[in-house]
């Protein structure tokens, strides 16, 4: 699988990355694990890296994501740093470049590939013929030998990356209490919109809209952002969702939790918003040593649940731009047409945008 | 690398991109340093694709976590937009009513080249005549002035150095240069030339503010008119900057490509809202005596005696070097410009000196009294077909107003189109108050569910209409920047710490203010009884955290004047013990005027390159 590279320019990668990455002191050498994470901890945005931006040439794979990794060292550090993944030929490491400003070493090093859109990659540096992790990219998984490799992924990307079977089934039974979607005249919608979409979204949007039962793909979204911006949540998600299947299997010991009618999770939705810790109207089985605080569970979901809905497809959920042509459906005028004409401002094929891509 | 130039401009935002432009077409050789990125409009970008994107997530991000240890707030969630800097990484710390130091995300106005003007809402207002003569006018009052028991204002106040007819034409320049659209007639302040482009058509909604205000001006007194707010974006090609209206399939400019409501707090991907970089520094790019180094943080302006030889700045790689100049002018915004000058007297003893010859450094800080009210109006509107403000009225800027109601100084009131009018945007600020407390009301409203999750789109979707006044903040040696005692940014420097307070006569003028902004929307939603049901008004100093609040109008703490001895530059922004160095963004300003000030600050930066102009 031979991969692409392209040269956005030094520019480019100046401009998406110095102001995360630029600070006082060196990165630790490679090996010494502690002083490395204790780097990584203090750069305030590295889930940024490596960059997953869009595709700049006019003639480029729009399926494609441009993805630039970026290696910080002291600038004139000699060393080769290349980059070994699952992207390309597993043999075969492909070395990243310095970065330079007026024709200064930035001791940035740098490289860019497209890579198409909805796949998840894992990948080492090679620095001076030694493997490393990546020093900046917080994403970790740990592959069938039990070494671990860094991992990235590219936009609208549908398998679940951080959260097991069992918490996707609660979480969509807990975010369909939150938002709208799966009443039955939205359910009624949300068909319509899909088989309604031209061919070349069909194509694309459908298959995901039916895998992601329905929605708008608001849980696969969560998923995203807690496998990246938010992973600093997926403890929240991990121990809440265990706190919640026991309440659940406690309020109703008959049914599986996914399984049971809706009146459960609603049952349990108002316990949780009125319990702020273990002496304030507790949830029977759940266990406040774990997770304190039901309420604050809540209103993160609650967030994200809304956020996945309404952002823009790219984050892999509102899928189709379903969340927003749902607006667009309910809120419109005999004379005026639509009172959310989202589309023109909109890139294309999600939008219609002349001027915008 | 360059490592000499005739001029150094710290910050390419409103107060630095004017000096750099008109320098730089008189031929002379000219650096602009900033320390955000550069990010480039569609046509500056390969496959057209800007870095700029209409993405409700690019305006306010998913959580972060305030982690700076000492701070009585650490571990609060924020959402920043992706080009404010990470206050993680570099905090503003704000003293709070108990006494304790608090981070805010308040107070940046963006770290990319084009600073604020890339996020603002583009309101180019003027100030008023008497906005910059705020002392004559209360000495000479008739009536007393409310709520100042111990005559503060008479004693605060200042006039501007130069009046109005000396900024006016800059203030004519600025609106040509720049790219602005708007309209002249019923603004309350004397205009020599009108060189605004025309506005496109307001969005349905702000027919309800119109009408409001045509009342509001009636009732009080001389039947002061609405006037369609000037904003930086433009709607026609603009010969100054090169930019062109987009066309459409048969090759006629499509204005109207504009309005999405992606404008206040986003970049503008077609380059249409006039930042700095599009409007002044891109037309510059490619001349010879001209460069911009992005990503590049200046640490310390450098100096011998009374004359400054540049500045030592960390270039994209982190690496110290030091450049040369005959002139380095400071404009990285108010606190960031104060905070650079003391940690350059930090690292100097002469340059501390020289520039804390009298104690106002950091003194004088100023933001703006603002507020207002909202209300949901009776007929939904598709809100995301506009720029941002579309009416302004003058009514409450008048002195025969300011007479009546004691008050020191007057205030711009205009309506917000574009605000909530995005689905996200309308989620993430049901019921919070400002930046720092997006989500919580949302979060916490926990019964807006299901069915009652529809009920509230049914009720706020495309139906919210908000007024905003603008209006001066007492001037309070008291309210200040400092640098933090402990706190340090990401390079290992002490953070800016902001200690700031309200005037009682604040307060009494923010509720006199609001009280207008709710009559507008009471008079024009209902056009026969003018009782109209709005949701609230109000004023940010009720809010939470209402001494964090500045609007990202951060101005004053580098006052100018005539009088060494109370201020800290000159009438042509110089400082005055230094013979070539020299403030423009709002630092300058003794008195924070009655309007946003984004205008004025590009209107002042075209008046000292003249003045620069006559000396290098």
């Amino acid at each position: 699988m031979a991969v692409r590279i392209f040269e956005p320019g030094d520019d480019y990668v100046l401009n998406h990355c110095t102001k995360y990455l630029s600070r006082a002191g060196l990165p630790p050498a490679p090996g010494d694990d502690a002083r490395n994470e204790s780097f990584r901890a203090r750069i305030a945005e590295a889930w940024r890296f490596p960059i997953i931006g869009f595709m700049r040439d006019a003639d480029a794979d729009p399926d494609l994501n441009l993805v630039t990794f970026v290696y910080k060292t002291s600038p004139g550090d000699p060393r080769q740093v290349q980059v070994l993944g699952t992207f390309s030929e597993l043999y075969r490491s492909i070395s990243l470049a310095p970065v330079r400003f007026e024709d200064q070493d930035t001791g940035y090093r740098a490289l860019s590939v497209g890579i198409p859109k909805a796949q998840v990659h894992t990948y080492k540096y090679v620095v001076d013929g030694r493997y490393v992790l990546d020093p900046i990219n917080p994403q970790r998984v740990i592959l069938g030998n039990g070494r671990p490799w860094s991992r990235f992924f590219t936009d609208g990307y549908l398998q679940p990356l951080v959260l097991e079977p069992w918490e996707i089934r609660l979480l969509y039974r807990l975010v369909e209490q939150i938002l709208p979607f799966r009443g039955k005249e939205a359910e009624n919608f949300l068909k319509r919109y899909y088989f309604g979409l031209n061919r070349e979204q069909r194509k694309t949007d459908m298959p995901k809209a039916f895998r992601l039962d329905d929605s708008v793909g608001e849980v696969n979204a969560i998923d995203k952002f807690l496998a990246r911006e938010e992973a600093h949540r997926l403890a929240d998600y991990q121990l809440c969702l265990r706190q919640i299947d026991r309440a659940l299997r406690r309020q109703n010991p008959v049914l599986e939790p996914a399984d049971m009618p809706a009146q459960d999770f609603v049952e349990l939705y108002e316990k949780m918003a009125k319990s702020h810790g273990s002496g304030d109207n507790p949830i029977p089985g759940w266990n406040y040593d774990e997770y304190g605080n039901p309420s604050f569970f809540l209103y993160i979901l609650r967030r994200h649940a809304v956020t996945a809905a309404f952002a823009h497809p790219k984050y892999a959920g509102n899928v189709g731009a379903a969340g927003w042509a749902y607006l667009s459906e309910r809120y419109s005028d005999p004379a005026a047409g639509t009172l959310f004409d989202w589309r023109p401002a909109i890139e294309r094929p999600i939008g219609t945008s002349a001027y915008y891509r | 690398m360059q490592d000499s130039f005739d001029v150094i401009v710290v910050g390419s935002g409103a107060g630095g991109a004017p000096i750099a432009h008109r320098l730089v077409q008189a031929g002379h050789n000219v650096l602009v340093v900033d320390k955000g990125p550069l990010l480039r409009p569609h046509y500056e970008v390969p496959g057209e694709r800007s870095d700029f994107r209409r993405d409700e997530i690019y305006a306010s991000s998913t959580e972060k976590i305030l982690h700076v240890p000492g701070l009585a707030n650490t571990g609060v969630s924020y959402y920043s937009s992706h080009v404010e800097p990470d206050i993680n990484d570099e905090p503003h710390v704000y003293k709070g009513p108990d006494g304790r130091d608090y981070g805010t995300i308040e107070g940046y106005t963006a770290q990319v080249v084009g600073g604020g003007t890339q996020l603002y809402g583009a309101v180019s207002l003027r100030f008023t005549p008497t906005d910059l003569r705020l002392k004559s006018f209360n000495d000479n009052r008739r009536k007393p002035i409310a709520h100042d028991p111990n005559g503060d204002i008479r004693r605060e106040a200042r006039d501007w150095p130069i009046d109005y007819r000396a900024l006016e034409p800059y203030y004519v320049m600025a609106e040509e240069m720049v790219g602005i659209n708007g309209t002249r007639e019923n603004q309350q302040k004397p205009f020599s030339a009108v060189k605004y482009q025309k506005p496109l058509a307001p969005n349905p909604i702000s027919s309800y503010a119109h009408d409001g205000m045509v009342e509001l001006g009636k009732r009080l007194g001389p039947g002061i008119a609405p006037y369609r707010t000037p904003l930086a974006v433009i709607t026609e090609d603009h010969p100054w900057s090169g930019r062109q209206i987009p066309r459409n399939a048969k090759g006629e400019p499509d204005p109207e490509a504009g309005k999405t409501s992606y404008v206040n707090r986003y970049g503008d991907p077609l380059g249409l809202k006039s930042s700095t970089w599009v409007a002044l520094l891109s037309p510059i790019k490619d001349k010879p005596n001209f460069a911009i180094w992005p990503n590049c943080v200046v640490t310390h302006v450098v100096s011998e005696g009374a004359k400054v030889t540049g500045v030592r700045l960390l270039d994209p790689g982190g690496v110290e070097r030091f450049v040369k100049a005959e002139i380095v002018v400071v404009a990285c915004s108010a606190i960031e410009s104060v905070r650079l000058l003391k940690l350059s007297a930090m690292a100097d003893a002469e340059f501390d000196r020289r520039i804390n010859r009298n104690p106002l450094l950091g003194r004088y800080f100023l933001t703006h009294c603002f507020g207002g009210a909202r209300a949901l109006m009776p007929k939904r509107f598709d809100k995301s077909k506009a720029l941002d403000a579309d009416w302004a009225t003058d009514c409450c800027a008048t002195e025969e107003f300011l007479e009546e109601n004691g008050l020191w100084a007057g205030a711009a009131i205009y309506n917000n189109t574009s605000d909530q009018a995005l689905p996200l945007s309308l989620f993430r600020t049901y019921g919070s108050q400002d930046l720092d407390t997006l989500w919580n009301g949302f979060m916490g409203a926990t019964d807006m569910r299901g069915d009652r999750f529809i009920d509230f789109l049914d009720a706020e979707f495309g139906r919210g209409l908000s007024i905003s006044f603008m209006a001066n903040q007492v001037p309070q040696f008291d309210n200040r920047i400092e640098l933090h005692p402990q706190i340090e940014d990401k390079w290992g420097r002490p953070v800016a710490y902001v200690i700031k307070g309200w005037h009682e006569h604040d307060r009494y003028l923010m509720d006199v203010m609001a009280k207008q902004c709710g009559d507008v929307l009471r008079y024009g939603g209902d056009p026969v009884g003018h009782d109209y049901q709005i949701e609230g008004q109000g004023s940010i100093y009720m809010a939470e955290n209402a001494l964090a609040r500045m609007a990202n109008h951060i101005l004053g703490g580098a006052r100018f004047g005539s009088d060494p001895n109370d201020s800290v530059l000159d009438p042509q922004c110089r400082v005055w013990e230094f013979d070539n160095l020299y403030v423009t963004d709002g630092a300058f300003m003794p008195t924070s005027g009655g309007a946003n000030p984004t205008l004025t600050i590009q209107a002042n930066s075209f008046r000292v390159a003249d003045h620069l102009l006559t000396r290098i």
